[in-house]
């Protein structure tokens, strides 16, 4: 479920959940005007035009988000969470804080850089976040090469 | 007949199409290179896949760019495979004998990627081989057991180059299709002609046979 959360937050920061308006564009226009030069009938030819943008939409984004993955945090990931007990300790004293509180703050940064390292360095990260975009690249190449098949 | 096409932010591209202003190329987004990429090995890919196509209609050369992009994204792909690779090889040494300060240990991690290439030096190589020793890790074993903790990564890379390869087959379908249509109107135009020049000297010769 997190992971399709993440998924579609991912897709729509790149306007991929959304129906592209390309029919109004000059790309659209001219696309289609020029494939009807193949001979290829209005419709067939309107097909491939939308095909043709909407793949380079998905590629454009899929480039995006390769090239620009979640940061890594490094202090988080690299912290010596036991050597940290102290400083959660020092923290919490002037609330007149339980041990108890220590603890769970401990335990609390610790699943915190657990999930930090799960998430491995910054090519396991654009690769995991690429990944995400595997279902609109299929979509996308899908419904091109039907358009220039039915042709 | 070669014209120079314009292709997004890059040098101009030599195509083969037969006229420069029927490309679709311009009215589409352009492939992206990263920083570290040859322009030059990207171009000289496409050129040679062009060079493939029987007929290249501006249609068949907008796809085999995409077609070009794609073998790209497989490059990208598999050097990251190693690269994640390379990444829990040099965790695992970081964490071993007394060099753990950090988690991800860049020291460790370029001095490993020496000592793999065999560029590294002597003292380089002995404190790489002294973490091996001290982990009780064979270079084979760090790599099965990173391969091992990268699993999850290296598969997701696995998907997006399987991904890549699945594309390339929906665009080669695809420019058969343009290009096998595209012979075929070329063979029915030439039996076509044929059939009319026979009908022609079949009409000359029926004038000629007539009584005059």
């Amino acid at each position: 479920m997190a992971g399709k959360r993440v998924s579609s937050q991912n897709s729509r920061k790149h306007g991929l959940n959304s129906a592209p308006e390309f029919e109004s564009s000059f790309e659209y226009r001219a696309l289609v005007e020029l494939i009807a030069e193949e001979g290829l009938s209005v419709f067939v030819c309107a097909d491939i035009a939308l095909g043709l943008l909407n793949y380079r939409r998905v590629m454009d984004a899929y480039y995006d988000t390769y090239t620009n993955p979640e940061p890594v945090d490094e202090f988080l990931r690299d912290a010596n969470m036991r050597a940290s007990n102290p400083i959660f300790s020092e923290l919490l004293s002037p609330s007149g804080s339980e041990p108890q509180d220590v603890r769970e703050m401990a335990v609390f940064f610790a699943s915190m850089q657990r999930q930090e390292r799960r998430k491995g360095g910054p090519v396991s990260r654009r690769s995991s976040d690429t990944h995400k975009l595997i279902r609109y690249q299929r979509n996308g190449i899908a419904r091109l090469s039907r358009a220039v098949r039915q042709g | 007949m070669l014209y120079s096409v314009r292709f997004g932010i890059y040098e101009d591209v030599a195509m083969p199409i037969e006229d420069k202003s029927k490309s679709l190329l311009p009215f589409l987004s352009s492939p992206k290179l990263l920083p570290n990429e040859s322009e030059a090995e990207f171009q000289s890919g496409l050129q040679s896949l062009l060079s493939e196509l029987d007929n290249p209609s501006a249609l068949a050369v907008a796809l085999v760019s995409q077609l070009n992009e794609c073998l790209w994204w497989i490059k990208r792909h598999t050097v990251d495979k190693e690269l994640i690779l390379h990444e829990a090889m040099a965790r695992l040494l970081s964490k071993a004998g007394s060099y753990s300060e950090t988690y991800d240990n860049r020291k460790v991690s370029e001095a490993l990627e020496r000592y793999l290439d065999g560029s590294a030096d002597t003292d380089e190589a002995a404190w790489i081989e002294d973490i091996l020793a001290k982990s009780k890790l064979t270079l084979s074993d760090l790599r099965v057991r990173a391969f091992k903790d990268a699993a999850r990564h290296i598969k997701m890379v696995d998907d997006l180059i399987h991904r890549q390869h699945q594309t390339m087959r929906h665009l080669q379908r695809s420019i058969d299709s343009i290009d096998y249509k595209s012979r075929l109107i070329k063979r029915m135009d030439l039996e076509l002609a044929a059939l009319e020049s026979k009908k022609s000297v079949t009409g000359a010769l029926i004038l000629d046979a007539k009584p005059s």
